[in-house]
């Protein structure tokens, strides 16, 4: 692959990731916290390729002054041939480098969007309620004294699993996350990411009780906010610690700016 | 005058190349043109759930990685244009077997995950450091550093023994890698290039040196990461998670099946931790194998050796870095979780 080709690359994958940043997108693939790295790794990536290229036309302009100056030759035969005078042309890079095409093709045409209920659906028995983070979950702080608590559904699950002083008893709470069919019932499910979607783990809820049937008519991957209580007892060992929620009101919501819970 | 076919880095007349040659920078162009006209057409042909996972998941990698791999090659660009070979040499302990040890624990100090230690690795053995020590620094770097061993402790909380188990795990690994190297490893399995001395860098151009090594070592190992990004994603999607509930049973079947999990995954070295703590029913000396293998060995760690060291290198190293991982891995475990706890 040519020099040329290489910076117009590394100019394009910057601009790409920096495309991300401003429009919000990075948050389907990397926590929040990413950003600053993001930006800075952009910014070097682009500014490497742009300082080449502001170097190639330098080194291109001062190469032909010099020619018109010293030899004029019109018909530009057997000048001194520019771009590899200084070992700065080095061009032996592998055509795997290609390959810093494939995020920006697919960032630009499929857009990917934030994992969903497909991932749900693939993750079969993973849980954040699985056996390691069962001592973390040892002291639970009180729920706000609010009449209707929004929780993030992965505090709600943990607490429907582990949590032994029943903070969760008789109070109304509200979730937010998007609609999952899986084995004949309806669920509401969030991801859980520790770094990149790549690490994303789904927290899922059982959706029954009186709004039950009325949650059966947003379609996957639908965002929803349901309002109720837990049914007490329901998150065992034998169901993945999936708990179930009387379901009381249901609303469709927009998708939030940050799809993932963490 | 001769009007010839000349290969790209020829020195030949540029007017002569331009006619006669169709060049990358053409093929980009049009590639490009293609891309715009056809979008809505491609959106919709790749609208399928799986190739949706896919999408989102190599995307992730890639931006995730990508600043990780930015500060790799910053500071490669670094020690070619700043850090003298006779600096290096009178840092290091004369003998190269005190040095691997010295350069496993150095590794704690460059708090990043594993695709920033190859550039630098590929730049210390530039300078002249023994590759035995270089490759040491690599493998212990992304496993052994504060940050990781942080998250490490966040995602196992009711386990503080796995904290220490990486850490000697890994470190044992490194150093091992290390001195196996020292004893049996030959210089000619590096590509060429790899070991290629920079020549003396005179003073007033150490800032083009710098951007340029930067650059080049960015476009070199940068295609390598995208395509372990892109076999991680298919992985990600093609295994199925049943396979996960199958493995309390039988502790050996446990470790194979979780060293290669760690290898096809490829999940960076501050987040793997928190994935395996997700996986139900895994016992934890498997676990703990995981977290060894995957900052030594994993499907973009793979494609990043070949790429920097070339594909000699890498069958050899490989292999070896495999089991050497899962042999110190289970090792720690027994040593510091007594076997078989889960």
């Amino acid at each position: 692959m040519r020099r040329e080709t290489q910076n117009v690359l590394l100019v394009l994958l910057g601009a790409t990731i920096l495309k991300l940043v401003i429009t919000g997108d990075y948050l389907r693939y990397v926590k929040p916290t990413h950003l600053a790295w993001l930006i800075g790794g952009a910014v070097v990536v682009a500014g490497l390729g742009a300082i080449a290229i502001w170097r190639d036309i330098r080194r291109n302009m001062a190469a032909t002054r010099d020619r018109n100056q010293e030899v004029p030759q019109p018909d530009g035969v057997a000048e001194p041939a520019c771009g590899s005078d200084d070992g700065g042309g080095h061009s032996h890079s592998t055509p795997v480098s290609w390959m810093l095409l494939a995020p920006v093709l697919a960032v630009f045409l499929i857009a990917p969007p934030a994992l969903g209920a497909d991932s749900v659906q693939r993750s079969g028995e993973r849980s954040v309620s699985s056996d390691s983070s069962r001592a973390a979950s040892a002291e639970f702080e009180p729920l706000p004294d609010e009449e209707v608590v929004a929780l993030p559904v992965v505090d709600f699950v943990r607490r429907a699993a582990w949590d032994d002083s029943g903070s969760l008893d008789g109070r109304t709470v509200a979730l937010t996350g998007f609609v999952v069919h899986q084995e004949g019932e309806v669920q509401l499910a969030r991801m859980v990411i520790a770094c990149c979607a790549a690490d994303a783990t789904p927290v899922t809820v059982r959706l029954g009780g009186r709004a039950g049937p009325q949650v059966r008519q947003f379609d996957e991957d639908e965002w929803i906010r349901v309002t109720g209580t837990l049914v007490p007892g329901s998150a065992t060992e034998h169901n993945n610690f999936t708990p179930e929620l009387d379901t009381r009101q249901v609303d469709g919501v927009p998708e939030p700016r940050q799809p993932y819970e963490r | 005058m001769t009007v010839t076919v000349t290969p790209d880095t020829d020195d030949g007349p540029p007017r002569a190349r331009r006619r006669t040659r169709v060049t990358s920078t053409d093929v980009l162009c049009v590639l490009l043109v293609l891309v715009m006209l056809g979008q809505s057409a491609v959106q919709q042909v790749l609208d399928v759930p799986a190739l949706r996972t896919a999408a989102t998941v190599f995307v992730a990698i890639c931006i995730q990685a990508l600043p990780f791999l930015v500060l790799g090659v910053l500071l490669s660009g670094a020690i070619t244009a700043f850090l003298p070979a006779h600096v290096l040499r009178r840092v290091l302990p004369s003998g190269e077997n005190r040095a691997v040890g010295v350069a496993g624990l150095a590794g704690v100090g460059l708090p990043t995950c594993e695709c920033a230690s190859v550039p630098v690795a590929r730049r210390l053995i530039g300078q002249g450091v023994p590759a035995s020590v270089a490759l040491t620094f690599m493998n212990a770097a992304p496993a052994v550093n504060p940050v990781v061993l942080v998250a490490t402790a966040v995602a196992f909380p009711g386990e503080p023994g796995m904290v220490l188990a990486r850490f000697l795990g890994s470190l044992a690994t490194a150093m091992v890698l290390g001195w196996l190297w020292a004893r049996w490893g030959k210089t000619e399995w590096i590509i060429e290039r790899a070991r290629r001395r920079v020549a003396g860098v005179q003073p007033g151009n150490r800032w083009r040196t710098f951007t340029e090594t930067a650059r080049g070592d960015l476009v070199d190992a940068g295609g390598f990461l995208v395509l372990g990004a892109g076999v991680a994603a298919a992985m990600n999607v093609l295994i199925p998670a049943e396979w996960y509930g199958t493995l309390s049973e039988q502790l050996l079947l446990a470790v194979v099946v979780m060293a290669l999990l760690a290898v096809v995954l490829a999940l960076c070295s501050e987040a793997d931790a928190f994935v395996v703590a997700s996986l139900p029913g895994v016992p934890l000396p498997a676990k703990l194998v995981f977290l060894v293998v995957g900052p030594v060995v994993d499907a973009k760690l793979i494609m990043l050796y070949s790429g920097t060291f070339g594909r000699s290198f890498a069958v050899r190293f490989v292999p070896v870095a495999f089991v050497v991982a899962v042999a110190c891995g289970l090792a720690a475990a027994l040593l510091v979780l007594g076997g078989g706890g889960r």
